[in-house]
């Protein structure tokens, strides 16, 4: 691995990956790197947040193990849960054989019979830290919060039938949230924390171009600065960099090269998600955002 | 302490002090985060101002608020020279002490009991008495009954909040298959499942909003209601609690049972203009605006204690309500006065609120109060 020694190393070989980070999220994952601790990073969505550990996970040339949460997520889906269908059909495979059932059952209980989920694959990587991505946490209950504590303490599992499986190499760890709901408090103590806002006009517009290289200087320059007037709105959906993008594609690929009233009517689609948005900046009218 | 970084001789005394500061102005750190902070300031980061602070803040902090504190302190403590600061004597910091000087009324109903208060008085009053004082209506409880009323109260909310949360537990039986039970059990079936196991079901969280109001007129009203409250989060522990007069303050933070006193006074102190009349509908709108977001996802219930006695523009209690009761599994609004008799909701708020709630009901003494028990288990 790179040593990096300076957190203006992160941002120089995320812009090569594409990605444009700012001096504070750099120094975040830093300091993740230096400390070997969670790096929590919360805000809207479509800043960036999931694709900061994709790009962490190829920086460090390492495995990426993503969990995405959800309601009801529970440790079957987390962390492991037995093969059953494998382990019945040893065990018509074993009728007849004079093994004690004590056997049966150490040998069903094994290894070969578990189904390893995210969080146990993070910590029985065989050669290398992975990069650990547990995705919008926030949509999880508490019960799976306070499981995760436990684990991002001690970075190992127990299993009732096989005992506790320690870390090999300890993941970096990355969790997402978009403020949902409030993490606990016991959770965030065990994080380093970021917030990433929505980028500002050059962040974004740096953003579009490493993403669309090909894209005119002026259009680039009014996709964003439109967007940057939209996020000023009421908006029941605000537009992230994802849209910013998809808007700046979609004008590209419809041989616009600037916005102008035809554009913009024809196009308001790729950038607002919602009806009601749309049907707000419509009356609006582009002459109120140029 | 040392209260500035000139004041200290080393980094390393400088970043602990550091620590201490912004502990003691409402920042969450402790041990861990100061070693963190000492371990990861060398090299790169010691030698950039920017770096140096961009490391503390990803350590210190675990939120937006927190965020915009420490940029605060972080200038106070390191930036600051003694000359231009303004030296503020005994100012108490963020969630800190609570002044004295608060609305009178309001302490008083207060009144500062503890638990032991609640068990001293267990055996005040008979089985006649605590029906009696169940139905009074809390505008007319005197001095008197004041304080049995207030004993019986906690009581029952708390059995309550016990009955609720015991009801979500009680459903193994028809829950998903344990396979892993049942799977080591048929081994001696030669792996026939004869017995199946089941899980528990998993009682799917509800959440509770609930937007108290404070305002003159329910004056009487708000003590009781707001210990009610206390006793749904019990319950509800992911309960987001709100009060508002002519202004929204969120509480959720603030609600245990042995903080109440200080929930009262906080409350009274951060209200302006406490008796100025009530803005239901802006401060709906407010609710709706900067915390829907965060706090209307999953189709949470929503509760409101109000008199919908409202000196705003009443349209706006219905736009704002059209809002929330879009993204809210139920709308229940209780309130007071519907247990006057001959009340009709008339007044102009409480019109425009109709339309868009689901369950309305009376509040005004402790019967009715426990009646939601029932709404709340089945909703
Ligand atoms: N700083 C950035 N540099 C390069 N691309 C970015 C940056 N920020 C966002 N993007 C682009 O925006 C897209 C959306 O980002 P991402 O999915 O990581 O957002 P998110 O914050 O995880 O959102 P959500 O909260 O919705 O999950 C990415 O695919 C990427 O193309
Ligand atoms: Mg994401």
């Amino acid at each position: 691995m790179q040593a990096f020694e300076h957190p203006d190393v992160i941002i120089q070989a995320l812009a090569e990956r594409n990605y444009v980070a700012d001096e504070e999220l750099a120094t975040a994952l830093f300091l993740l790197l230096k400390l070997q601790k969670p790096l929590l990073l919360e805000g809207p969505p479509g800043v960036g947040k999931t694709e900061t550990a994709l790009v962490l996970s190829e920086l460090l040339d390492t495995e990426l193990i993503r969990l995405q949460c959800y309601e009801g997520l529970d440790v079957n889906a987390a962390v492991y849960e037995w093969n059953y269908q494998k382990q019945l059909l040893s065990i018509k495979l074993q009728e007849g054989s004079d093994r004690s059932i004590q056997e049966k059952e150490k040998h069903i209980f094994n290894h070969d019979y578990l189904l390893k989920r995210p969080l146990l694959q993070s910590i029985t990587a065989e050669t290398k830290s992975p990069v650990l991505l547990i995705d919008e946490l926030d949509r999880s209950d508490e019960e799976f919060e306070a499981y995760l504590l436990e684990l991002l303490s001690a970075f190992q599992v127990s299993i009732p039938e096989m005992g506790t499986l320690k870390a090999t190499h300890k993941p970096y760890v990355v969790l997402t949230s978009n403020r949902t709901r409030e993490l606990s408090d016991a959770l965030k103590r065990r994080c380093l924390y970021h917030w990433i806002d929505y980028p500002d006009l050059a962040k974004e517009m740096a953003i579009v171009k490493k993403r669309l290289p090909d894209i005119e200087p002026q259009l680039l320059e009014q996709v964003v600065a439109f967007v940057q007037k939209f996020r000023l709105l009421k908006l029941s959906k605000m537009p992230g960099v994802s849209e910013t993008i998809d808007w700046a594609e979609s004008l590209m690929a419809l041989g616009y090269r600037e916005v102008n009233d035809r554009a913009f009517e024809q196009t308001l689609g790729s950038i607002l998600k919602s009806a009601e948005d749309i049907r707000q900046v419509r009356s609006e009218g582009i002459g109120a955002f140029s | 302490m040392k209260k500035q970084a000139f004041e200290t001789k080393s980094i390393t005394e400088s970043i602990v002090a550091f620590s201490q500061f912004a502990r003691s102005h409402g920042l969450n750190v402790g041990i861990q985060e100061t070693q963190d902070a000492l371990q990861s300031v060398s090299g790169a980061l010691l030698t950039n101002a920017a770096l140096f602070k961009n490391a503390l803040k990803t350590i210190f902090c675990a939120s937006p608020e927190d965020r915009r504190l420490f940029d605060r302190l972080f200038v106070l403590f390191w930036e600051t020279n003694p000359t231009d600061l303004v030296v503020r004597k005994n100012k108490t910091t963020v969630q800190g002490a609570v002044e004295k000087k608060a609305n009178p009324s309001i302490v008083m109903l207060g009144r500062g009991k503890t638990d032991e208060d609640a068990e001293a008085g267990k055996n005040v009053s008979g089985a006649n008495e605590t029906e009696r004082l169940k139905t009074t209506d809390f505008s007319k409880i005197g001095e008197i009954d004041a304080d049995p009323l207030e004993t019986i109260a906690r009581k029952l909310f708390k059995e309550m909040a016990v009955r609720l949360r015991r009801r979500r537990k009680e459903t193994r039986r028809n829950g998903p298959i344990n396979l892993r039970r049942t799977i080591r059990r048929s081994l001696s079936y030669g792996g026939e499942p004869i017995d199946l196991f089941r899980k528990a079901h998993r009682p799917k969280k509800q959440r509770l909003i609930v937007l108290l109001d404070v305002s003159g007129s329910m004056d009487k009203y708000s003590f009781y209601l707001l210990r009610f409250v206390c006793a749904l989060r019990e319950h509800f522990r992911q309960l987001e609690a709100f009060v508002f007069s002519t202004s929204l303050i969120r509480i959720s933070k603030l609600l245990q049972p042995n903080r109440l006193e200080l929930v009262l006074t906080t409350i009274s102190r951060q209200a302006d203009n406490w008796s100025g009349g009530t803005k239901i509908g802006a401060c709906l709108e407010t609710f709706a605006e900067q915390y829907g977001k965060q706090t209307l996802n999953g189709s949470p219930i929503v509760l409101i204690l109000s008199d919908g006695l409202d000196t705003g523009d009443p349209n706006l209690v219905g736009e704002a309500l059209f809002k929330i009761q879009k993204r809210a599994k139920k709308v229940i609004w209780l309130n007071p006065l519907k247990g006057m008799k001959g009340y009709e909701p008339l007044a102009g708020g409480m019109q425009a609120a109709l339309p868009w709630i689901d369950v309305f009901q009376s509040a005004h003494n402790l019967e009715s109060l426990l009646e939601l028990e029932n709404i709340l288990s089945d909703a």
